[in-house]
């Protein structure tokens, strides 16, 4: 029943947000929302207490039989790879609810959102059937795009809108694909098992892998389906977007290691040298545009599409190096890029712009925001793979489990890691070195005497962020722990994988 | 892309230099009259006339009882070894003594007026020798004397400048805590009233003798002694404003000493870094040297104007930033009165030629002061 | 681990973390947690921290002294076949340079208390030179390639922060940005073959890649594009740590960095770079063409380098140079199998530019300026100052019996038999360098006083006493050269080779004293003359040469990919999406309508639609 719970706390908390009376005020809710949070992040922790970090397979696993024409049981179970991912998104949805601050829309729907998703993730996560898996993944586009669309920047139409349009495309390819196997198969069988695929032959199994890897690339997002994500960041609330890069991604990622390559085995290998290719090209791709960005927040957006291309290519070699190395990807990603999009948020909130030719010597002590700026600094050394912090050692992993396979796009996707520096360092010299200034540089005189007034930073502003922070140096410092957690579980995928190419 | 609101960001008009002539020679003050810059000056000039009286106090105590010592490790704290003051010394939990000799080093440096020139005369030379002469038993300076011939006089030439500077800082120190009494009493209830206050008391103290002995082996050996005629205005109040208030030397924090890329002027009096140019903006940031000088006053800011500043802006956050800005109008009130003090006939001349002069006079001061951050007169 | 070890050694893991915990020590200053108290204390417990080191680096020194070399190494990560470790060599080279990386931390950090005396932001720098120096004692001890590496990339940051100190001020903003981005193209491609090694041959301890690459490509497990693509990433990194052609032009823009900081990273950073090429350079041996490289580079770099610190009219970048020249000799030295020449080169060099660029320091901060066409007479005034300048420049070039004359006697005895043009190389090395020590001496401490060396006194007690301590350490030198035991007898060097040598440097001293300097800095008239002249002072214009390729090349690419997106991907997206976008203006109208209804029907489409297909399966 345990996974059962993890579902039922945001699930129930939702529900509770229905039913309070709507002029309670908003930080009242707020709190709320926090307990259930909290409530769902130390259960988390519990499953974690719970799990046998020996065993290779699901664990605790649930089953009850619910439409059984359809092929549809309620089935959850979780392993190494998922509960990473449970764990960050228990976090993560505490950190976006913490980091939520002047709303003053809404606040029932808004909190009942952000737990409806929070429940929809970990559904997706534990659900160990693929329709089952599919509702979730269905389900957490709605709340995400209200979430868009209702306290969204200025053009939140346009960017929900396209957000919702891709995203479904996603979820149709994907149901696509899950019929397509019911139908090839002649049964309703939706476990989830490499077995179902054994009679089906290889380009039939192409074409549903194929299926389900543009579903999840969309979701993911790989270029060239990546065109919602800048769009919804730069339109989405500070806390949506943590959300959106720090846990929704994931599972497109997750989606593609447990269906794709859990699944389907034999295509994969056929496929696998064209998707370390694509995996290249989205990191060089999200990191040459990444560069040439000015708003803060579509730089970091890019630089998410570059950085989750290392899961795929990841994925691509499937050794149990690299297996591990996209485990801990998906979660230093999850870690750094919330820890950044919290960070422009703060920048926004206080000079009302994220324009890099605008913002300058934001690290000024007494009139700047130097605290924000030192955590920025630390934010995208991490995310540069500065040793010592989570990316390093997750893009170590990666590349040092690919070289062998996929020399070429191994090393492309190195120089990609690099061109993350370039772009970052570029941020940090724009907004935070220099004399303090939020406007254009027109001319240098008047610009030397301009007087800049910005509301001061209130700790309780950054502890959300101070504490992403201190997650990634104590991954980066301390990767055994993540790494016992999901060995099992990665090393039995790629033996799978090893025994079927 | 960018919507910036308006309200961050704010740009005060510069004053011409025409207007600010005008103001001099209309005998008007170049701070602007408002009750809210009566309480800043004045209480600015509070807090800074309490740090003037340490540092004056700790300049003296150098130079007389760390004359020539090589490791002067207790010189900041005026003689007092007691473990508790060692202690708050450790914790730096004490006034910024760094700030004092950072002045000193850019007065001795700029190098002008009559002390200065009084270092290259031969009675200056004739004066040290007799003090060299002593100081050579000690085997090390015995070795180092012949060797560097320039050595030790150089360091008695920072000595002088630092008990010279002491000295002119006593003064001020108290000049600035009476008009503070003053204001206290409603005799000072304005910015021109606090002009006048300061001309007449640096009239009242232009006249002062500056001179500087030092004790060795109980023998008193003259330095500066009176015959040289050093007066505070003339040698080391208007060097001082030269060196601190106007030229004072590029802060590593937002200059480039390379030498290629040229942003330092080869000419010093062509400078523009002192106290009425500085940006307050970066204030406490890096590599910026008066913020040791905003934290002293921090530390002694007066009730009144704290209360004053807790209610603008970030309030606590940015209290050393408004600190100098304070700081900086009160500068121009005190140069202000200097000039005021110092112009050829008093703005009370009858003839053409009198005239001619002070406004002349009045020209040069306005063309100077018009590059600096004139922008904190208005508002 | 062996339990019968001495304390000391058993916990040699601390000495690193002495550095970083340094760096802890001093957060609630550097963060601006007192309000009223001063930024010193993160100043003493840093000192004292590296105070720590010392003492016990020189206590396992006296250790390993008597029980020989040890290898200590602990788990850190390991999955599937890869494990990775953090390892420490306590040999006697490592502890040495151990010795000499932590005394240099400890002496600048002393003379920054002078140097730095009214900067309010001294906790964040005693912070930054905390981690500097912890990040250096790693890299020297360190065992292995992983954790040499990973070390290496702090430093990298470290110098990043550090240049960026003064953040405000705009030269400095670039300044840093070019040290972080040279420097992490030569992490990069170190980790390129890093990442390489560690699949290919297993383990990434330095022990066992020599074993695995003395058999690596005899057996066939390494091609020879393979290995020397390896070979030319593991030289990468080094090379930018030593700003070393064409990676050396963030080390002159690094100069706008505090002083302080210079002193280290022309001593110890420098040293840090070479040490980890030594530990590589025996897995180059699959890598001719690598070998090769490392000798162009060097010779390049020492000759170019002193070519162009002769031109600079800026104080700290005319020795900036010079260590980019002198580790180019280290780097022929290290390619031509001489460690241990190498090693000496290291030593004796980075004394006397610590040394060296101490006195810089209290030029500067006695003169405020660094220019050197403004300064001069300074010799009568500062005795501390002119006699450490005098020293360390006694120590650099090859005319006095100090540091670099044995090793240049050395590495010429090695090289003029076999490859005597590398034995011009450092002959004319040292002939230039002479040159510029003494046209520098002449015009900073001779000559006439300028305006801004009128009033010049000498420092004061904190930044003269390490500069007296650290002129006696470079006297002392070649005392300690002479007892260490693997070097050949330095008695050994042949008159040829020394005759050699101090040929080349008196030439270069008399040249350097008959040059006139005041037509010296004018632009000449001759225009080939000319030049000449502004292609050294601008470093070969390599940074114009950047900005025309590589910047160009990657803001070209960005620039593209950026338009690429938002016209051809966007574009399709926006049309194949048309329809729904013009959908989108109706939902507006939605949204402010019934919020929950709406939400309940999108929901209900979406179950009806899962439905009815599973239905048409079933």
């Amino acid at each position: 029943m345990m996974l059962s719970i993890l579902l039922l706390i945001p699930f129930l908390g939702a529900l509770l947000f229905l039913l309070l009376p709507s002029q309670l005020a908003p930080t009242r809710m707020r709190s709320i929302a926090i307990v259930v949070l909290v409530l769902q992040l130390l259960w988390s922790i519990r499953l974690l207490f719970a799990f046998d970090l020996e065993l290779p397979g699901m664990q605790l696993q649930e089953s009850f039989s619910w439409v059984e024409r359809l092929g549809l049981r309620y089935e959850l179970g979780i392993d190494g790879l998922s509960l990473p991912l449970v764990l960050l998104n228990a976090a993560l949805t505490l950190v976006a609810a913490v980091c939520t601050r002047e709303l003053s829309e809404r606040p029932r729907l808004y909190f009942a959102l952000i737990l409806l998703i929070s429940f929809a993730v970990n559904g997706a996560f534990v659900a160990n059937n693929l329709l089952f898996f599919l509702i979730f993944y269905e389900l957490e586009l709605i709340p995400l795009w209200l979430l868009i669309l209702i306290w969204g920047g200025t053009q939140r139409v346009y960017a929900a809108t396209k957000f919702l349009l891709f995203t479904a495309i996603s979820g149709v390819l994907i149901l696509a694909a899950f019929l397509g196997l019911a139908f090839i198969n002649g049964s309703v069988d939706f476990s989830l098992s490499p077995l179902v695929t054994e009679r089906i032959g290889m380009g039939s199994q192409l074409i549903l892998l194929g299926c389900l890897l543009v579903g999840f690339g969309i979701k993911i997002p790989l270029v060239p389906f990546h065109s919602w994500l800048p769009d919804a960041h730069t339109q989405a609330s500070t806390p949506v977007s943590v959300l959106l890069a720090g846990v929704l991604l994931k599972l497109g990622t997750y989606g593609l290691l447990r269906f794709g390559l859990g699944m389907f085995p034999d295509a994969w290998a056929v496929l696998a040298p064209a998707m370390a290719i694509w995996a290249a090209i989205s990191v060089l791709y999200g990191s040459l545009a990444a560069i040439a960005q000015r708003d803060m927040k579509r730089m970091v957006a890019f630089s998410s599409v570059g950085h989750m291309g290392y899961v795929l290519l990841a994925a691509a070699a499937a050794t149990p190096v690299a297996l591990m190395g996209a485990v801990f990807q998906m979660v230093s990603h999850g870690l750094i890029s919330a820890l950044l999009f919290l960070l422009v948020g703060v920048v926004y909130r206080k000079t009302g712009t994220r324009d890099l030719e605008v913002l300058r010597g934001l690290l000024n002590p007494e009139l700047g925001l130097p605290f924000t700026g030192t955590l920025m600094i630390l934010g995208v050394m991490a995310s540069a793979g500065l040793p010592g912090m989570a990316g390093f050692i997750s893009e170590f992993l990666v590349f040092r489990g690919s070289i062998q396979i996929y020399p070429l796009a191994t090393l492309l996707s190195m120089v990609g890691s690099g061109l993350t520096a370039v772009y970052f360092l570029l941020l940090i010299n724009r907004a935070f070195f220099g004399r303090l200034a939020i406007t254009p540089v027109e001319d240098p005189e008047i610009q030397k005497r301009l007087d800049v007034q910005l509301a001061p930073v209130a700790p309780r502003e950054t502890i959300p962020a101070l504490a992403l922070a201190i997650a990634v140096i104590a991954l980066g410092l301390i990767p055994a722990g993540l790494g016992g957690i999901s060995d099992a579980a990665t090393g039995a995928m790629a033996q799978l994988f090893s025994g079927a190419g | 892309m960018p919507i910036i609101p308006s309200e961050l960001v704010s740009f005060a008009e510069v004053p011409s230099a025409l207007d600010l002539k005008a103001k001099l020679l209309a005998n008007q003050t170049l701070l602007a009259e408002s009750e809210t810059h009566v309480i800043e000056v004045v209480d600015v000039l509070k807090s800074y006339g309490e740090v003037l009286d340490a540092y004056s106090k700790n300049l003296i105590y150098q130079a007389e009882s760390q004359f020539l010592v090589p490791f002067p490790l207790f010189k900041y704290l005026n003689g007092d070894k007691s473990l508790a003051k060692i202690w708050r010394h450790l914790c730096h939990d004490r006034i910024n003594f760094e700030y004092a000799e950072y002045c000193m080093k850019a007065m001795l440096w700029h190098g002008t007026g009559g002390m200065d020139a009084y270092f290259d005369s031969d009675a200056f030379i004739e004066n040290i020798a007799a003090i060299i002469e002593v100081k050579r038993r000690d085997p090390l300076l015995g070795l180092l004397h012949p060797l560097f011939p320039q050595f030790l006089p150089e360091l008695i030439r920072t000595a002088a400048t630092t008990h010279a500077l002491g000295q002119f800082w006593r003064v001020m120190s108290d000049l600035f805590i009476d008009l503070a009494d003053a204001e206290a009493d409603k005799r000072v209830c304005s910015i021109s009233d606090v002009v006048d206050f300061m001309k007449a008391g640096l009239v009242a103290a232009a006249g002062n003798p500056i001179s500087y002995g030092v004790v060795i082996d109980n023998k008193h050996f003259w330095v500066l002694p009176p015959e040289a005629g050093l007066t505070f205005l003339a040698d080391v109040a208007v060097p001082y404003v030269e060196a601190v208030f106007l030229r004072g030397t590029p802060f590593l924090g937002t200059v480039s000493f390379n030498a290629q890329a040229q942003q330092i002027s080869p000419d010093q009096a062509q400078f523009c870094y002192g106290a009425l140019y500085a940006d307050p903006l970066p204030t406490m940031g890096a590599g910026i040297p008066p913020s040791l000088l905003m934290q002293d006053m921090y530390r002694h800011l007066p009730k009144r104007l704290d209360l004053l500043y807790q209610n603008r802006t970030r309030g606590e956050g940015d209290v050393r930033v408004k600190i100098c800005r304070s700081f900086q109008k009160s500068m121009f009130c005190v140069t202000n009165a200097a000039i005021a003090g110092t112009f050829p006939h008093g703005l009370a001349g009858t003839t053409a030629d009198q005239l001619a002069a002070d406004e002349a006079y009045a020209h040069a001061w306005a063309q100077r002061l018009s590059q600096g951050r004139t922008d904190c007169l208005a508002v | 681990m062996q339990p019968d070890l001495p304390l000391s050694i058993q916990y040699v893991w601390l000495i690193p973390l002495y550095g970083f915990s340094g760096m802890f020590l001093s957060l609630p200053w550097a963060a601006g947690w007192f309000k009223r108290q001063g930024p010193r204390p993160a100043a003493y417990l840093n000192l004292i921290m590296t105070l720590l080191g010392v003492i016990h680096g020189s206590l396992v020194l006296q250790q390993i002294l008597q029980i020989g070399a040890q290898h200590l190494q602990f788990d850190w990560f390991g999955v599937g076949d890869m494990n990775l470790q953090i390892g420490f060599e306590l040999s006697l080279t490592n502890l040495a340079a151990l010795e000499f990386v932590t005394a240099m931390s400890l002496l600048g950090q002393v003379f920054a208390l002078g140097y730095l005396d009214k900067e309010w932001s001294l906790a964040r720098f005693y912070a930054l030179v905390g981690f500097f120096e912890g990040a250096m004692a790693g890299v020297v001890l360190s065992s292995n390639l992983f954790f040499s590496f990973f070390l290496l990339e702090m430093l990298t940051l470290s110098t990043y922060l550090l240049v960026g100190f003064w953040y405000a001020q705009p030269l400095v903003v670039t300044a840093a940005r070019d040290a972080f981005l040279t420097k992490r193209v030569g992490d990069v491609l170190l980790l390129m073959g890093m990442v390489a090694l560690s699949a290919w041959a297993g383990s990434l301890e330095f022990n066992d890649l020599y074993e695995w690459s003395a058999t690596a490509t005899a057996s066939g497990a390494l091609s020879p594009l393979a290995g020397s693509l390896i070979g030319l990433g593991l030289i990468a990194g080094p090379m930018g740590k030593c700003a070393q052609f064409p990676m050396h032009l963030w080390l002159d823009e690094a100069m706008e960095g505090p002083n302080p900081a210079s002193i280290l990273r022309n001593s110890a950073v420098v040293t840090c770079g070479a040490l980890v090429l030594l530990k590589v350079m025996p897995l180059l041996r699959f890598s001719p063409l690598a070998v090769n490289v490392l000798l162009v580079v060097g010779t390049i770099s020492a000759i170019g380098g002193a070519l162009v610190a002769i031109a600079q009219v800026d104080l700290k970048r005319a020795f900036s140079y010079g260590t980019s020249s002198y580790l180019g000799l280290v780097f022929i030295a290290i390619a031509l199998q001489q460690p241990a020449v190498a090693l000496l080169l290291l030593f004796a060099h980075g004394l006397a530019k610590a040394l060296i660029f101490m006195g810089v320091g209290s030029v500067i901060c006695t003169t405020n300026c660094q220019d050197l066409t403004e300064l001069g007479g300074l010799g009568a005034r500062m005795p501390a100052t002119t006699s450490a300048f005098l020293v360390a420049g006694a120590g650099l070039t090859g005319l006095f019996p100090l540091g670099c004359f044995w090793c240049f006697g050395l590495l010429v005895q090695a090289l003029l038999p076999s490859h005597p043009f590398l034995a011009a190389v450092v002959l004319s090395t040292n002939l230039l360098t002479a040159f510029n020590l003494v046209r520098v001496y002449r015009q900073v401490f001779l000559d006439t006083p300028h305006p801004k060396t009128r009033r010049a006194p000498e420092v004061g007690w904190l930044m003269a006493l390490p500069m007296v301590s650290l002129s006696v350490m470079v006297l002392l030198l070649p005392l300690v050269f002479q007892r260490l035991n693997p070097v050949p007898g330095l008695a050994a060097i042949n008159t040829s080779s020394v005759a050699l040598v101090v040929a080349s440097g008196a030439l270069g001293v008399m040249a350097g004293s008959l040059v006139r300097l005041d037509r010296f800095w004018s632009r000449s008239v001759l225009k080939p003359l000319r030049a000449v002249q502004d292609l050294l002072a601008y470093d070969f214009y390599t940074d114009k040469l950047y900005r025309a390729t590589i910047v160009r090349l990657v803001a070209g690419f960005a620039d593209l990919t950026n338009r690429f997106d938002q016209e051809v991907v966007t574009g399709l997206a926006n049309r194949l999406g048309g329809l729904s976008m013009q959908g989108a203006q109706g939902l507006k109208l939605a949204v402010s309508g019934q919020m929950q209804t709406y939400v309940l029907t999108a929901v209900l489409a979406i179950v009806l639609l899962l439905a009815s297909l599973v239905w048409s399966m079933g």
